[in-house]
């Protein structure tokens, strides 16, 4: 087997604020194969975004990052914003959740796209335009030898998106980042854009961190998935696994609170009671603890590793969680259940 | 409400007809008089009935925020008729839709940009009560305390500001300012699209419970198509200003007949992921078009696989293909997509 494509070992991302030191990332540590899909989900605040913004080199000055990233085999960690420059685009790209932030107004699409496709290569401005239509093509736009002349405004949201995924795959990248790219789009419009992220990958090759909140687009493309909470790893599984036997009753709470659009049954929710940590305080314990109805004294006093679930030889399924093993969906799906919101709303109340 | 439709609610408690809303847009930097009509919402009929809940879906653009602005007569009508209670709205002034907006009460989709921050919350669950004459020295902050405790606040935190509480609370907030007038209808635009899947799972709940507790209607504007399956009873599908599909919950998710509806069932991720390996994508070719100069006939015609010469030429009409089942296209076909 060759080496992953991205390395990732105790990542540690903190930025100080007036409030004192948020830790926004904590030991984050996994491996991307060649062409695997990894799906980030957590809620807002859980790290995901920052996740994605050190795997580029893109946090702002005052973040403090530790740890180790590496893309094929070059460390980002500490490297300088000039080699950076080599590297973004050609071995990493990155998608952002608006593309119309994302794209410059007032240049047009093909320029845009030939700026990214001349910075890592030796190419004729006539290749260059030719190799834009091309990319332009692979993503799904129409009539790219006319759209290619056009400015990001005379675009809808969706080809927007998919403008910026042909400059993400401009120079056939190792691996793209996708942080929330369909969030802003509307349901038909966004399986356009996956459809055209899809075909970039076939393109490409490439392996994709998929960042995202919404679980029905991580079930759809990915092959593993990272949970977050509160800056860490609380659960690392592939994607059937994840959905069907969590080990981590956040999960289990999570996946139990979206409704169904595939049955009619009208089950109540499970709704998980407070909210996540403040993440200027050090966490004692596991940070899920407060709102864990299976929460015993353990969770608060020691913090759960990521570690094993049940006795998979491979390791393929992990969770930091004391009782990982012994987690089952009926147990956490009726204790979520039995929370009576004036708990929740008393908690929660500052 | 999972009780089936009975004799008694027969008669609507909203009854919209033939509305039509069209904006004209002069253009701001154009020298020309020129100005065009953007024809947002045209010709939607539809019921609601006590205690039950009808959602309207469709894209960005497709004319159900303003439905809604229209029925609470935010939105000027250009033309149709909405009854409440058999009481006509459209045409009245702002006076004599004052009482009525008792009855019929609205909670938006921002929570943060719905709450007057230099208010208490106590006071904002108030203001309805007082605009309305309700307000007594004696009895208005028990009602205040008593709307909190339905959305599962603390009465305690009534003179507290918004900026203390999080998106999920600050909804429940919204709702208990909807509620505190015993409104017969509730529109609901987005209610739980600015809110995380666990919070959102919260007020669901809670919005199911107020229905089955006071038989309240709700009428929910949304995209998310998980959601509304979750809470409606029925569902109304509209695509650039019509209704292209009304039906049953259960017969519009199991048995689409539009290929609009279809297209947008199919294109919404299922979080399983076996299931979505099995189903079969329908990606629609190219965008929605402009709604200040939408194509002839069937709108749907530009992007739809079936599309005929009939359907530039000829407007489908909603038609009723039993049980309520209504669908606006010259070629339905039943499918299932999920």
């Amino acid at each position: 087997m060759s080496a992953p494509v991205v390395r990732v070992k105790d990542l540690a991302v903190n930025f100080q604020t007036e409030t004192g030191v948020v830790n926004a990332v904590r030991g984050l540590s996994f491996d991307l194969e060649e062409r695997e899909v990894l799906g980030i989900v957590g809620e807002s605040g859980s790290g995901k975004s920052v996740t994605s913004l050190a795997l580029i080199g893109l946090l702002p000055k005052s973040a403090e990052v530790s740890g180790s990233v590496q893309i094929d085999g070059q460390e980002i960690v500490g490297r300088s914003e000039k080699d950076m420059y080599q590297l973004r685009g050609a071995q990493v790209s990155m998608i952002f959740q608006d593309p119309m932030t994302s794209l410059n107004p007032v240049y047009t699409i093909g320029w845009q796209i030939i700026e990214a496709v001349r910075a890592h290569r030796e190419m004729s401005k006539e290749d260059a335009r030719l190799e834009a239509i091309r990319l332009l093509t692979l993503s799904g736009i129409p009539r790219p030898e006319v759209a290619i002349d056009s400015y990001p405004h005379e675009f809808s949201g969706g080809m927007r998106q998919r403008a910026v995924i042909a400059i993400a795959m401009a120079n056939s990248p190792r691996v793209m980042l996708a942080d929330e790219p369909t969030t802003a789009l509307d349901v038909t419009v966004q399986a356009q854009v996956m459809q055209s992220l899809e075909s970039a990958l076939e393109a490409t090759k490439a392996a994709l961190i998929l960042v995202t909140h919404d679980l029905g687009v991580v079930a759809g493309v990915a092959n593993r998935v990272i949970v977050m909470y509160a800056g860490r790893v609380v659960e690392y599984a592939n994607v059937d696994d994840l959905f069907e036997k969590p080990a981590m009753p956040y999960t289990h709470g999570l996946l139990g609170s979206i409704p169904s659009h595939t049955d009619d049954n009208k089950r109540r929710l499970s709704q998980i009671p407070g909210s996540p940590p403040t993440m200027t305080k050090a966490v004692v314990g596991c940070p899920f603890a407060p709102r864990c109805p299976m929460a015993q004294d353990i969770c608060r006093t020691t913090e759960p590793s990521l570690e094993v679930v049940g006795s998979d030889p491979n390791g393929s399924h992990r969770a930091a969680c004391h009782f990982r093993n012994e987690v089952s969906a009926m147990v956490v799906a009726s204790m979520f259940e039995g929370i009576d919101v004036n708990d929740v709303a008393t908690e929660n109340g500052n | 409400m999972e009780t089936e439709m009975t004799t008694e609610n027969l008669t609507p408690v909203l009854s919209v007809r033939d509305l039509v809303v069209h904006f004209e847009k002069k253009s701001a930097i154009s020298f020309k008089k020129k100005s065009h009509v953007v024809h947002a919402v045209c010709g939607s009929s539809f019921d609601l009935y006590q205690g039950e809940t009808l959602s309207l879906v469709g894209e960005s653009g497709c004319g159900k925020t303003t439905t809604g602005r229209a029925i609470l007569q935010l939105a000027t009508p250009t033309s149709g008729s909405i009854k409440l209670e058999g009481r006509e709205l459209v045409g009245l002034s702002r006076n004599e839709m004052k009482p009525i907006r008792q009855n019929l009460q609205i909670v938006f989709q921002d929570p943060f940009g719905s709450l007057d921050p230099k208010m208490t919350i106590g006071s904002s669950i108030a203001e309805p009560l007082v605009i309305h004459g309700r307000w007594t020295k004696e009895e208005g902050p028990e009602l205040v305390a008593d709307a909190m405790r339905k959305v599962g606040l603390d009465p305690a935190f009534a003179s507290r500001f918004p900026n203390e509480f999080s998106g999920g609370q600050r909804q429940r907030i919204g709702i208990a300012r909807a509620l505190i007038l015993n409104p017969k209808v509730l529109i609901l635009d987005e209610p739980v699209s600015a809110l995380d899947v666990s919070v959102q799972a919260g007020v669901i709940n809670l919005l199911a419970d107020l229905q089955e507790k006071y038989g309240i209607s709700y009428l929910m504007i949304a995209h998310d198509l998980s959601v509304v399956r979750h809470v409606s009873d029925r569902v109304a599908v509209m695509y650039l200003g019509r209704i292209v599909e009304i039906a049953s919950k259960s017969d519009l998710y199991n048995a689409p007949q539009h290929p609009y509806t279809q297209a947008l069932l199919a294109a919404a991720p299922v979080a399983n992921p076996k299931l979505e390996r099995q189903r079969k994508r329908i990606i629609l070719e190219g965008d929605v078009p402009s709604p200040s100069n939408p194509p002839s006939g069937c709108r749907f015609r530009t992007r739809c696989p079936k599309a005929q010469d009939i359907c530039a030429s000829e407007t489908p009409e909603l038609d009723d293909k039993g049980n309520g089942h209504a669908v606006a296209c010259h070629f339905p076909e039943a499918m299932s997509v999920l």
